[in-house]
């Protein structure tokens, strides 16, 4: 078990295979159910920001695609996941739903690659039913690579999916009320590791670091950081710098996908499906303006937040589109927003620093 | 709907309409343009289509409070909408048409100006900034009493309408079609047929009609041979010289996108299947000489038609085919009056956006073979993801397996900022050559 600092991702991954047998999967963002693959001893290993130098990828995809699918497919096609047992593509938007084409059949990868459908909102009876469904067709296309998945063993890790939401929803309970003593970079750092590490040691990292952080959090301003990752994580540490409190978020690589909600079902899948049902709003699953505004103010309101950072990623587009209505709102209700657009991996522009400074000054 | 505005309405359709494009054809016929030397004569049926297309757009003035006003992606289930008489406004034929007229930055500005980012699809920023600025060629557009998307062509106009929800606080319907990464299993159609059948109670009470099946069938049945026609107008495209180029069809496209499943788009249909088999009969080609055949693939680009038209007729080189105008002729065969939920269902999943890039590569072999072409011009489309994402494997493997040369150009649908016109100049250039061998 780890307790402070786990393995450096490419050592934890291997260490998965050798000792625990576990296959390794590359799994694109976002929404999927984990627990599935958990529970088929698969080790999901996400692919949101790989620290690549872009070389081979220009060959197959226009510069204005957002750079997480195009560092993503950078790193298929330099040999990264050759490896793997296996890739996984939620679909989250129309690039990654045409970058799993283009990995299934134009790239010479010859691994299994699966496409998970997740239904879009307006929610309706039918989309229930049919999600329903996608989990049980999934289960059966990865039986005919894994075996037979134990019942079982699912419902256990449903459980141990919960159990990591509840601690998780503890966690940005105390970071929001400012009883977390820790900074942007360290929360974000412990939070990403889910990423890739398997719930029976994600769990205890996270006990831990709760454990040792309660405390106060420095008085500085709060604000919610919205979009898609944090990254460039260099705006964690240029907050922290400022003295500014990320009290809470709505990121789809965090708090949009990792809250869900526990269920009483006593079935897993129906336990799988009420929770995904029951997860905050969020662009890729097509939430209303709404619903998303509704959201935000309710984190707002019980961290305190003077203001929300809009972090997005260039070309993303289900993010873009929400923004101006999002921001004239908050602006109505003397909220401070702030727009970023950055490529990932690529660090802040002195301009954006200015930018950034001159928001702090404003909400402080 | 008010009484008065349903006689003002029909006695527009009637009499009002009419009498405008008389006025305006007269006005055409003053400021007739020189013809250009490379092409053949033009369509007679070119003068009927804007009429229609006219007298749609004119007839939205008078459309609210008459009848329910919808406003439709372009690869949306409207059949159902016409069972309940609504009128459809298409934002994107809109954006074509603004695209077109050159008014594509400026429209797009206006949603800038508002926070829309300038990555985003032109053909959204287009009509947010037509509802900021209520500028528009066709004059004020109607106030929707109802939205209606399906993701079927893009996640992008699902993102667009959310934004419509947000300014015009009217309901969204969103017709759902998982992408077809593999076959399409019963599951998928049974969730599509649910989710036609879920929407029926909405849309009475938008329209405050009730639903009618037999009614709601013959307007399969008209969208099926509107369909089936206009498959056959694009298969004459085969003859040499083809009577059209696949700028002619990219203007005669308006009737199947905007006027599915009205008697008015079949009935145009006939009419210019009937012009080009006689054109065919008499070899007569759309240029006049059609030395070389293209493909072309993604959307039009709609501000420089006229110039890449005439550009490629210089070189003797006609598009007979594409896979966008083909699009609406494709799974047409699917609709069937007998079954028509579950027909729709999978007329409007198999759309060529809504599948695996093998699908597109299969359609293109195909279209290859059958309209012999020579080379294909790819337009990668900053607007359109779904379009354009694995066009550069495409192009390499058209070319491994059929030794087929292509071009990328590199542009937008409408927003011109985006078009280098140096840089395709020089690709072009580069491409006739690559075509002469």
């Amino acid at each position: 078990m780890l307790q402070d600092s786990p393995l450096p991702r490419k050592a934890y991954i291997w260490q998965q295979r050798q000792t625990y047998g576990r296959r390794l999967f590359g799994v694109f963002p976002a929404q999927y159910p984990r627990e599935i693959l958990w529970a088929m001893n698969v080790l999901p290993v996400e692919i949101w920001d790989p620290p690549l130098e872009v070389s081979c990828v220009g060959a197959h995809l226009q510069p204005y695609i957002c750079s997480v699918v195009r560092l993503g497919l950078e790193l298929i096609l330099q040999g990264e996941c050759d490896d793997l047992d296996g890739l996984l593509f939620p679909h989250t938007c129309d690039s990654i739903q045409n970058l799993a084409s283009i990995v299934h059949d134009y790239v010479g990868l010859k691994k299994p690659s699966y496409f998970f459908y997740h239904p879009k909102a307006p929610y309706r009876d039918s989309s229930r039913e049919y999600y329903l469904e996608q989990l049980r067709g999934l289960v059966s296309r990865l039986e005919r690579q894994l075996g037979p998945l134990d019942p079982s063993e699912l419902k256990l890790r449903v459980n141990q999916g919960q159990k990591v939401a509840t601690v998780l929803e503890e966690l940005y309970a105390l970071h929001a009320r400012g009883e977390l003593c820790a900074s942007n970079t360290e929360f974000y750092k412990v939070l990403r590791h889910g990423e890739y590490l398997h719930p029976d040691d994600f769990l205890p990292l996270l006990e831990g670091f709760m454990a040792r952080s309660r405390g106060l959090a420095s008085s500085g301003p709060a604000v919610i950081l919205s979009g898609v990752l944090p990254n460039p994580p260099e705006i964690l540490t240029l907050l922290d710098r400022l003295g500014v409190r990320v009290a809470d978020d709505d990121l789809l690589s965090c708090s949009r996908r990792l809250l869900a909600p526990s269920s009483s079902a006593e079935d897993p899948f129906e336990a799988l499906v009420e929770r995904y049902f029951a997860m905050p709003p969020c662009t890729t699953k097509d939430s209303s303006v709404s619903e998303r505004l509704d959201y935000l103010l309710q984190k707002v309101e019980r961290s305190g937040a003077r203001g929300v950072v809009f972090y997005l990623v260039k070309f993303c587009e289900p993010e873009l589109f929400d923004v101006p209505q999002l921001t004239e709102e908050f602006r109505k209700r003397g909220l401070a927003a702030l727009v970023i657009d950055s490529e990932v991996n690529q660090g802040l522009s002195g301009q954006l620093v200015t930018r950034a400074e001159a928001f702090v000054e404003m909400i402080s | 709907m008010s009484l008065f505005k349903n006689l003002r309405y029909r006695f527009m359709k009637e009499l009002g309409a009419p009498a405008l494009m008389g006025v305006s054809r007269a006005a055409k016929r003053r400021s007739r343009r020189r013809p250009n030397p490379n092409f053949g004569p033009p369509l007679k049926c070119t003068g009927r289509l804007k009429e229609i297309m006219g007298r749609h757009y004119f007839l939205s003035h008078y459309a609210k409070g008459a009848k329910p006003v919808a406003w439709v992606t372009s690869g949306a289930p409207v059949e159902l909408l016409r069972a309940f008489d609504f009128y459809t406004f298409y934002p994107e034929n809109h954006g074509a048409l603004c695209g077109a007229q050159k008014l594509g930055p400026e429209l797009c500005a206006a949603a800038e100006e508002r926070g829309y980012h300038q990555d985003l699809c032109s053909y959204a920023r287009i009509d947010l900034g037509t509802f900021f600025s209520g500028r528009s060629p066709v004059g004020k557009l109607p106030k929707p009493d109802l939205l209606f998307a399906s993701n079927n062509i893009c996640q992008t106009v699902v993102y667009w309408y959310r934004a419509l929800v947000h300014y015009w606080k009217v309901p969204l319907i969103v017709f759902d079609t998982p992408y077809n990464f593999e076959e399409m299993t019963d599951t998928e159609v049974s969730y599509m047929v649910r989710q036609l059948e879920e929407m029926i109670p909405v849309l009475e009470q938008v329209s405050r009609r009730r639903f009618n099946h037999r009614r709601f069938q013959d307007i399969v049945r008209l969208a099926l041979d509107a369909s089936l026609t206009w498959g056959e107008v694009l298969t004459t495209m085969r003859a040499r010289p083809s009577p059209m180029t696949i700028f002619d069809a990219f203007g005669h496209l308006a009737p199947i996108v905007s006027l599915r499943g009205l008697p008015v788009a079949w009935d145009y249909y006939r009419i210019l299947l009937d012009e080009l088999k006689e054109r065919v009969e008499g070899g007569v080609g759309a240029i006049k000489n059609e030395r070389k055949r293209l493909m072309w693939d993604n959307i039009a680009i709609w501000y420089k038609m006229r110039d890449l038209s005439n550009l490629f007729a210089e070189h003797g080189m006609n598009f007979v085919t594409a896979t966008y105008t083909n699009a609406w002729a494709e799974t047409a065969a699917y609709l069937d009056e007998a079954r028509p939920f579950e027909s729709m269902a999978k007329a409007y999943s198999l759309v060529i956006l809504n599948n695996s890039l093998n699908h597109r590569l299969r359609l293109m072999e195909r279209l290859v073979g059958e309209y012999e072409v020579d080379g294909l011009v790819i337009h990668s489309a900053r607007s359109c993801k779904p379009y354009s994402v694995g066009q550069y494997d495409l192009k390499r493997l058209l070319m491994e397996r059929l030794g087929v040369p292509s071009v990328v150009i590199e542009a937008d649908i409408t927003d011109f900022r985006a078009y280098s016109e140096e840089q395709v100049r020089t690709r072009l250039e580069a491409f006739f050559e690559a075509v002469e061998g």
